[in-house]
């Protein structure tokens, strides 16, 4: 899951290319990489991926601050679902 | 001496400015409608004699925004009818007390056919706008008629610092409670930092209800690199175009909306447009969003409330940067 997350955002929503390569621990949020839209195709894209919704109440920034915080928080919600999709590539 | 006299103007404004929010308005409100609006349109006039700074700098950027088509005597002119304006949509908050019955009667709705086909589309609409009119009130009487609304919007006194908690607690009591309470989600309120405001409004479409948002706000200065320059009232201006950037990934079609105020100033007329198209780049989709509010404005220049507020008009690229005001407090009531 890490890859895959990892792989979308470097691909399409980083803007600053001395960002790359990504690591599962960069600071999305501090360094500017996610802001409202981008969040908003990163959700979408979660949720064409992985089949999850992401709650409003779940917008909080401990949940995006870096790529291994989104997976953390994506295996919270959804178990092993986001595994075997994530498996399936 | 002539602080003195700027001092005592500003506390004149303040204290007729609170008579008016918490009492006089809330009274008239329950008046029949001629009435209402005729107390609503003297205040006008007399807040545009009791802020003659205001009065100049609005006259001036009107001048200097439209060009010489605009005579002095026009932009005088454009002036008042913006101060009457102002309080005129004060009155409509008041009117909009519980199921906004009164408010109601007096607008106008055209264009409804392109909610309801939106609605039947199943992804909600953006409803888009400028700081237009009574917006905020022709959205409440839209809620009101069975069209759940939520609006993307901040108020900028709820982040200035110079702004204190009691004037936060009276602005919140006057005038924001009287507006969510015809909402159907709270406000949806972008700041840096703020990022989940994107999500949210997506969210409210995914049950397809409707968004609002204005696209004319200046950006701050965080937002300046998302920003579009694009034409806009004979000039160049700086946008965001988060309205298109939401409309493409959401599927949600984009409707523009605009509220008239008729001569008599209490009858309003509520146009909803067909859906825009987003066909092309964000940057083409957005000029023809720009080139509405453009249309809207110039058929009603004193109809856009940002010319009160020169920070705004500045952010925008519209005007230099903002001159100091008379005093800091002169600034902070430019925001009302």
């Amino acid at each position: 899951m890490e890859a895959v997350i990892n792989d979308y955002i470097s691909r399409e929503l980083v803007q600053d290319a001395s960002l790359l390569p990504l690591e599962n621990t960069t600071q999305l949020l501090e360094t500017g990489i996610l802001d409202s839209l981008s969040l908003l195709r990163l959700v979408i894209f979660v949720q064409e991926q992985f089949g999850i919704v992401v709650d409003d109440l779940d917008l909080v920034p401990e949940h995006f601050a870096s790529v291994d915080d989104i997976c953390s928080y994506l295996r919270s919600v959804s178990g092993g679902k986001a595994g075997q999709a994530s498996a399936r590539g | 001496m002539a602080e003195a006299g700027a001092k005592a103007g500003l506390w004149l404004r303040r204290a007729e400015g609170f008579a008016y929010w918490s009492v006089i308005a809330p009274v008239a409100a329950c008046l029949p409608g001629r009435l209402a609006y005729r107390a609503a349109t003297l205040r006008g006039d007399l807040n545009h004699w009791l802020w003659p700074h205001k009065r100049s700098e609005i006259v001036r950027d009107l001048r200097q925004v439209l060009g010489d088509e605009v005579s002095q005597e026009e932009a005088e002119r454009l002036a008042r009818d913006l101060f009457r304006y102002r309080s005129c949509e004060i009155m409509d908050l008041m009117r909009a007390r519980g199921s906004a019955r009164s408010l109601r009667k007096l607008v106008e709705i055209q264009g409804i056919e392109h909610l309801e086909a939106a609605l039947a589309g199943g992804k909600g609409a953006i409803l888009c706008t400028g700081h237009f009119g009574s917006h905020q009130n022709g959205f409440s009487v839209l809620n009101a008629s069975g069209y759940p609304v939520t609006t993307i919007g901040r108020w900028d006194w709820k982040y200035d610092t110079t702004v204190s908690p009691a004037e936060r607690r009276f602005w919140t009591l006057a005038f924001s409670r009287r507006v969510v309470r015809h909402r159907r989600r709270p406000h949806l309120e972008p700041w840096p930092g703020r990022f989940q405001v994107a999500v949210q409004a997506a969210a409210a479409l995914r049950e397809n209800e409707f968004v609002t948002i204005c696209s004319d706000a200046g950006p701050l200065a965080a937002d300046q690199p998302r920003s579009l320059e694009l034409p806009f009232l004979g000039q160049k201006a700086r946008m965001l175009p988060g309205v298109v950037s939401i409309a493409k990934l959401t599927g949600a079609p984009v409707l523009m909306v605009f509220i008239h105020r008729s001569a008599d100033y209490r009858h309003q007329t509520l146009e909803i447009s067909p859906p825009v198209s987003m066909q092309g780049d964000t940057e083409t989709a957005f000029e023809r969003v720009v080139a509405a509010i453009d249309a809207a404005i110039q058929r009603n220049p004193a109809s856009w409330n940002l010319w009160f507020e020169n920070d705004v008009l500045a952010r925008l690229g519209l005007v230099p940067a903002t001159p100091p005001a008379e005093t800091a407090d002169e600034l902070q009531q430019s925001t009302r």
